[in-house]
Order: C-alpha cells, then sequence, then structure tokens
C-alpha cells in the first residue's frame, strides 16, 4: 500500500511541480519584490469582483491587458512600480496560473 | 277553495328554482368578491407584518456586514464567521453561489427580492456595494411567529362571514323584489280563473242537458248538422271547465280511491271525445283490453284520459289518427300530430305552457296529468317527433 502510494506520488510530483511552477515562476517570483503581497490582492479582486468567475476574468483581462484603470493597486505604488508587463503566457498557461491562484486564497470551505 | 294552493304546485316550484339558480349564481359572485378582498387583506397584512421586521432585520444585516468587513481585512488571522443567536445568515456571492451559511432554510433563498416569508421563517436580502470576501447578498433570516397569520384569518373569517350574511340577505330581498311582478301577474291569472269557472258550470250543464234531450233523428239533416256544432262546442267548454274545476279545487278534494274499471273508463272516454274528433276528421282506433283495473280517485283518472285524449286532437292534424290502447300497467295514447322536439319534451308538463298558440286552451292539460300521475306514482313516458306525432304512454305498478 505504502509503496503504491509513493509510486503514484513520484508519477503525479513532476506534474504538481510543473503546474506550481507556472504561478510561482510567473507571479510569486515577482511579486515577492513588491510590498504588497499577492493575497492582499487576492483580496482586493474579492472585494471588486465578488464571484470565481467574474475574479477569475478580471484577472485574465488585467494580464492580458494590463492598463492603469483597471488595476487594483493603489496610485502610490503604480506610480513608484509601474504597471506591470503584459503577460507572455498562453491561454491555456494563464488560465491554469490563475486557477492556482484562486485555489491558494479563495474563502470557500475555509470561514468557520 | 284556496288560491294561495293552486299556485302553490306549480308557480313555488318554478320559483323555488328560479330561487336556487339566483341563488347560486349571486352566492358564486359574492363569494368571488370576498375572496378577491381577502387576498388583498391578507397581502397588506404581511406586507404590514414585513415592513415591521424589516427594521430589525436592516439592523441585524448592518451588523453583520460589519463582521464581515472585520473577517476580511484579517481573513489571514481570524476566521470566524460572525454570528448572533437572535438571527441566522448566509452570504453569497454574485454568481448566487452560497460562501457559507448558518441559516435553517438555505434552500428558499430568493436573492431577487428584499423580505419575504418561506417555510416558517423570514428572510432579508440586502446586496452589498463593497463584496467583503465575495460576499454580493447578506441573508438574514429569523423565525416568523405566525401571529399576524392566525389574526388575518381571524379577522377573514369573521368579518367575511358577516358581510356574507348581509350579501345574501340582500340577495334575497333582491330576488323577492325582481319575483314579485311575477307573481302578482300569475295570482291575477288563478284568480280570474276561479271567477271563471264558477260562471261556467250552470250555463254548459244546461245546453249539454237540453241537448241531449233533443232527439236528433227527428229534425232535418240541416239542424241536425247545427245542433252538433252546438254539442261539440259545449263539450269543449265542459272539458275546459272540468280541468279548470280540478285546478282550482284541487287541493280541497279529497281523494276517493276504487278499484275503476279503467277498460270501461277509458272506452267512455273515447266515445265522449269521439265526436269532437270527428269536427276535425280524426279516426280514433281503440285497442283495450276488458277488465282492467286500477286502484285510484275515478274523477281524477278520467281527468287524466279527457287531457290525453284532448291534446291528441287539439294538437293532431285535420284528417289524422289516434290510437288508444290499453293493457295491464300501460295506457297508450297516439297521434299523428305536430309532435315535439326535446326541448318542448322537457317543459311540456308546466302550467300555461302552449306550444301551438292556434290550437287553443290554457296550457293547463298536461300539468293537470302530471299533478295526477305525481299523486298517484303513475309514470309518463313521452316519445315524440316534430311533425311525426307524439306517443305518450302512462305506466303504473300491477
Amino acid at each position: 500500500m505504502g509503496r503504491l502510494a509513493v509510486t503514484i506520488l513520484l508519477i503525479l510530483s513532476p506534474l504538481l511541480a510543473a503546474e506550481m511552477n507556472i504561478y510561482e515562476r510567473n507571479c510569486v517570483k515577482c511579486h515577492e519584490n513588491l510590498p504588497v503581497s499577492l493575497d492582499k490582492f487576492f483580496f482586493n479582486y474579492l472585494l471588486k469582483y465578488s464571484s470565481e468567475r467574474r475574479v477569475k476574468q478580471a484577472l485574465r483581462n488585467y494580464l492580458k491587458h494590463p492598463r492603469r484603470k483597471a488595476s487594483l493597486a493603489t496610485e502610490e505604488l503604480v506610480s513608484r512600480y509601474g504597471l506591470m508587463p503584459k503577460t507572455t503566457l498562453s491561454d491555456e498557461e494563464l488560465r491554469r496560473a490563475i486557477d492556482i491562484y484562486w485555489e491558494k486564497y479563495k474563502v470557500f470551505g475555509k470561514i468557520e | 277553495m284556496s288560491v294561495s294552493n293552486v299556485t302553490a304546485t306549480g308557480i313555488n316550484r318554478s320559483e323555488r328554482i328560479t330561487l336556487v339558480r339566483f341563488i347560486g349564481l349571486y352566492s358564486f359572485l359574492v363569494l368571488m368578491i370576498l375572496i378577491l378582498g381577502s387576498t388583498i387583506y391578507f397581502k397588506l397584512q404581511k406586507d404590514l407584518m414585513l415592513q415591521t421586521k424589516r427594521l430589525e432585520l436592516e439592523e441585524y444585516s448592518k451588523e453583520l456586514i460589519d463582521g464581515l468587513k472585520l473577517l476580511h481585512i484579517y481573513f489571514d488571522r481570524y476566521r470566524t464567521y460572525p454570528r448572533n443567536p437572535l438571527y441566522r445568515s448566509a452570504i453569497y456571492d454574485a454568481d448566487h453561489v452560497q460562501i457559507f451559511s448558518t441559516l435553517k432554510h438555505p434552500e428558499g433563498v430568493q436573492l431577487e427580492k428584499v423580505i419575504y416569508t418561506t417555510d416558517g421563517v423570514i428572510q432579508y436580502i440586502h446586496v452589498l456595494d463593497s463584496y467583503y470576501l465575495g460576499t454580493k447578498y447578506t441573508v438574514v433570516e429569523i423565525d416568523d411567529d405566525r401571529k399576524w397569520f392566525t389574526q388575518a384569518w381571524r379577522n377573514i373569517l369573521i368579518y367575511g362571514g358577516f358581510l356574507l350574511v348581509i350579501f345574501l340577505g340582500a340577495g334575497v330581498m333582491l330576488m323577492r323584489l325582481f319575483l314579485s311582478p311575477m307573481r302578482d301577474a300569475i295570482h291575477l291569472l288563478d284568480r280570474f280563473i276561479k271567477d271563471t269557472t264558477h260562471e261556467l258550470n250552470t250555463p254548459v250543464s244546461a245546453i249539454l242537458s237540453n241537448i241531449e234531450m233533443i232527439d236528433t233523428q227527428r229534425l232535418d239533416p240541416k239542424t241536425a248538422k247545427k245542433i252538433k256544432r252546438i254539442e261539440i262546442g259545449a263539450r269543449t267548454i265542459s272539458t275546459i271547465y272540468q280541468d279548470l274545476t280540478y285546478l282550482a279545487l284541487n287541493h280541497k278534494i279529497v281523494s276517493e280511491d276504487t278499484d275503476v274499471d279503467l277498460s270501461a273508463l277509458v272506452k267512455e272516454r273515447v266515445d265522449y271525445f269521439r265526436i269532437l274528433a270527428e269536427s276535425k276528421k280524426i279516426d280514433i282506433e281503440t285497442d283495450i283490453q276488458p277488465g282492467i283495473k286500477l286502484h285510484i280517485d275515478e274523477n281524477k283518472m278520467a281527468r287524466l284520459v279527457d287531457n290525453l285524449l284532448s291534446n291528441a286532437i287539439k294538437y293532431n292534424r285535420r284528417g289524422g289518427d289516434i290510437f288508444v290502447r290499453l293493457r295491464p300497467g300501460e295506457l297508450v295514447v297516439e297521434d299523428s300530430g305536430i309532435g315535439m322536439d326535446e326541448r318542448q319534451i322537457r317543459e311540456v308538463f308546466k302550467r300555461y305552457k302552449r306550444f301551438d298558440s292556434g290550437a287553443g286552451g290554457f296550457g293547463i292539460g298536461l300539468n293537470i296529468v302530471a299533478m295526477i300521475a305525481r299523486e298517484y306514482d303513475l309514470k309518463i313516458e313521452i316519445d315524440s317527433q316534430k311533425g311525426r306525432g307524439s306517443e305518450v304512454t302512462v305506466k303504473w305498478d300491477v
């Protein structure tokens, strides 16, 4: 039984690592150096867009076409660090990265 | 002799039918109005209750939103949902997906409404401008104590019942008001018939008895023919007189039931009417089985037979036929006259109902037949076709 679990983990681990890498490599990496963390941005998106569908859609739109008007960052942050560059990820990669981001910070199932 | 009693048989029955129909229709309309009024009242009472509760629920909702705001800010450290024993609540996102709920009836939530009752609870929906934790809708729920419901129903039953009684009373008064001209007219007709009947007896009897005393054999043919015509006329008047007397005195005459020799009676009445039939060139054929008896008042049976024969002649065509058959338990009078359709057959026993005003009479004949039949449990069947003639069968238990 233990051997089977280890085998499955070994098979899945590159896949999991690859998934995480999309988000971590493309999102976390940059934001680590910024004073506002990704979780704060997530709650800003929730505050403005409410549902999973709308949050993901807004994120996707912004990452593909970053505009000052659509940014949820404060004026101060934008003027200091500028708008983030347009994403280089494909639509599918972007979708996966956003899904990981949603799963990491979503409130569903976390409220007690 | 009582006029009111006379009218009681026919008129009160039709009055009763009219009364029942009118009250039925009127009650239906009144009920519709009351149901409509009650529905409006019930809805108003419910709205009033909801408006009262809304203030309380708005306060709870504000408290919940404040709690959500704090939870949103400190979610990384603190994740306990804001609860209060005074109410239950739930939060939903912009796509109506439930984020969290402590509701008793989450399945009844209607986010497009503001305040409503469902399954014994009152739910209040508030739409947020800032979606704390993604919350667009907060639902606050309290138990509905149903006091307003009981009170509203009690008022509807008490006041509704009171109004129903008043409306029905007014309906009966209205109906009596509308019926009174008709009733007056019928009373007048009955009184006229009663008075006329009184004055007819003596002269008709005098004419008939004197005609019978005349020996027509010794008269010249022309005079004999004239005398015969006078006799036909007098007999017609006599039949009408008998009918009217029966109607006028119906409830005053005590029936003297005896074992009547029906064969002899029918034969005698056919012979009596033969002279009237001959005047219209109508041939009466008979098939009377001798010795048939029936326990009945002889005068009344004579009225019944007379009226069937009289109608068969009256509504027959010139040169037509009448066939009379008597068997145990059955008397059939068949004619080749104008006949009746189904609607006419249904109405034929009503008093003053005539289908051919040219045929004369008062339309009381079959009404008398029906009255006598009812008294002695005789069954009357009418088989008739328009233009072909009618067959009236009187049946009794042997």
